[in-house]
């Protein structure tokens, strides 16, 4: 109300005016006046008290959104640091499934593995039928590897060795680690008159040169060969294939012994 | 306020909070079954300290894994002496971990992330 201050200076100029002081209309726009000012300044009052108000909610409505802003930040906080945890034992625990079942040095799979896979097999055959060969390999002469070479290129030995296994398997065969420098071989699927010929490429593979080995001396393998018969247990399967390698290695090393 | 020792266990942390020193370790693994009932006390604690000791207070902490629960309560903790920090107050936290466990060093940063008070990550250790 642009002339509102102006009009309230009008009436008040005339009110103080003392030509109009015997003015008949001067007492009631006296009154008139006071009465007007009054409501204004009621107005005034209330127009303040209701802005407090509507201020206050506005605060707390802004610190209701605030409050909930950070619980959120802080769940997404949680979970992304829970999931960081979480894969972080995920990991830990593949690593330490690997440990249990693997050897470090060549990882190939270790002496319990190898029993497991091998019952496995038993139960395999034993329900379905069919066969299945094991072959214990032993480095000929290790010791005196160890001995003159000493046990670090025995270790680079065993490594290099482990490879060469390693790539004559097919899909399905295994070979682990069962001792020091002995190998044990598991041929899914195959029988007797297969021996022979998975002994050869056993001892075939070491002949053939890894230029990473290049530096390392050459070793040979003895290898005892044998058929799982239905029935048996796994020890007796193992202890015929170590009879073999023990008669391998009597008639020289370098040879294989099918059982 | 008595000082807390709270020994470590399988699946929970050792929990000590010296008035004196104004000092708060946490040492271990943390996946409780109630994780409210092993934090509040420590909760309660940093908070009246804070409140009343008027003195810096310092926390050490060398945490392994925590489960999701005392990752919450951890970081109530870490709010608290954000909030004291804010206003006024003077306090720290230095986290050690293994150089041999990265993935602990990259965790404590996301902890620190929301942190402006001073927050040391520290490897231990000599890496293998």
């Amino acid at each position: 109300m642009s002339e509102g201050p102006d009009l309230d200076l009008r009436v008040e100029a005339i009110l103080a005016d003392p030509a109009a002081k015997d003015n008949p209309m001067r007492p009631v726009l006296e009154e008139l006046y006071a009465r007007h000012s009054t409501l204004q300044r009621l107005v005034d009052r209330l127009t303040r008290i209701s802005d407090q108000f509507q201020r206050a909610e506005r605060d707390r409505g802004l610190s209701y959104a605030e409050n909930y802003q950070r619980k959120v930040r802080q769940i997404e906080r949680i979970v992304r640091i829970s999931d960081r945890y979480q894969s972080m034992l995920r990991d830990t625990n593949e690593r330490l499934q690997l440990i249990s079942t693997h050897d470090e040095l060549t990882t190939l799979p270790n002496r319990r593995f190898m029993q497991e896979r091998i019952n496995q097999e038993i139960s395999q055959v034993e329900r379905n039928g069919g066969s299945f060969v094991l072959a214990l390999a032993d480095i000929d002469h290790f010791k005196d590897i160890n001995d003159t070479y000493g046990h670090a290129m025995g270790d680079r030995v065993l490594a290099g060795v482990a490879r060469n296994l390693k790539q004559s398997l097919r899909e399905y065969d295994v070979c682990g680690r069962w001792g020091g420098e002995e190998f044990l071989f598991l041929f899914p699927g195959c029988g007797a008159e297969e021996m022979s010929a998975l002994a050869d490429r056993i001892q075939h593979c070491l002949k053939s040169a890894d230029p990473r080995d290049a530096d390392s001396p050459r070793v040979t393998m003895s290898v005892g060969v044998t058929e799982f018969r239905r029935g048996e247990t796994m020890d007796e399967t193992l202890k015929r294939a170590d009879e073999a390698l023990y008669r391998a290695k009597s008639a020289g090393r370098d040879r294989a012994v099918v059982a | 306020m008595t000082d807390l020792n709270i020994p470590q266990s399988n699946s929970s942390p050792a929990i000590r909070a010296s008035w004196a020193d104004g000092v708060v370790t946490m040492k271990g693994d943390s996946y409780p079954e109630n994780s409210f009932e092993l934090f509040q006390p420590l909760i309660d604690w940093v908070d009246s300290y804070l409140k009343t000791a008027g003195r810096a207070l310092h926390s050490e902490l060398e945490l392994l894994y925590l489960n999701t629960s005392s990752i919450r309560a951890l970081m109530d903790v870490l709010d608290m002496l954000e909030g004291a920090h804010v206003g006024g107050g003077r306090v720290s936290a230095r986290w050690s971990y293994d150089s041999a466990n990265e993935r602990v060093g990259d965790l404590a940063e996301e902890f620190k992330e929301d942190c402006t008070f001073p927050f040391e990550i520290v490897a231990t250790g000599d890496r293998r």
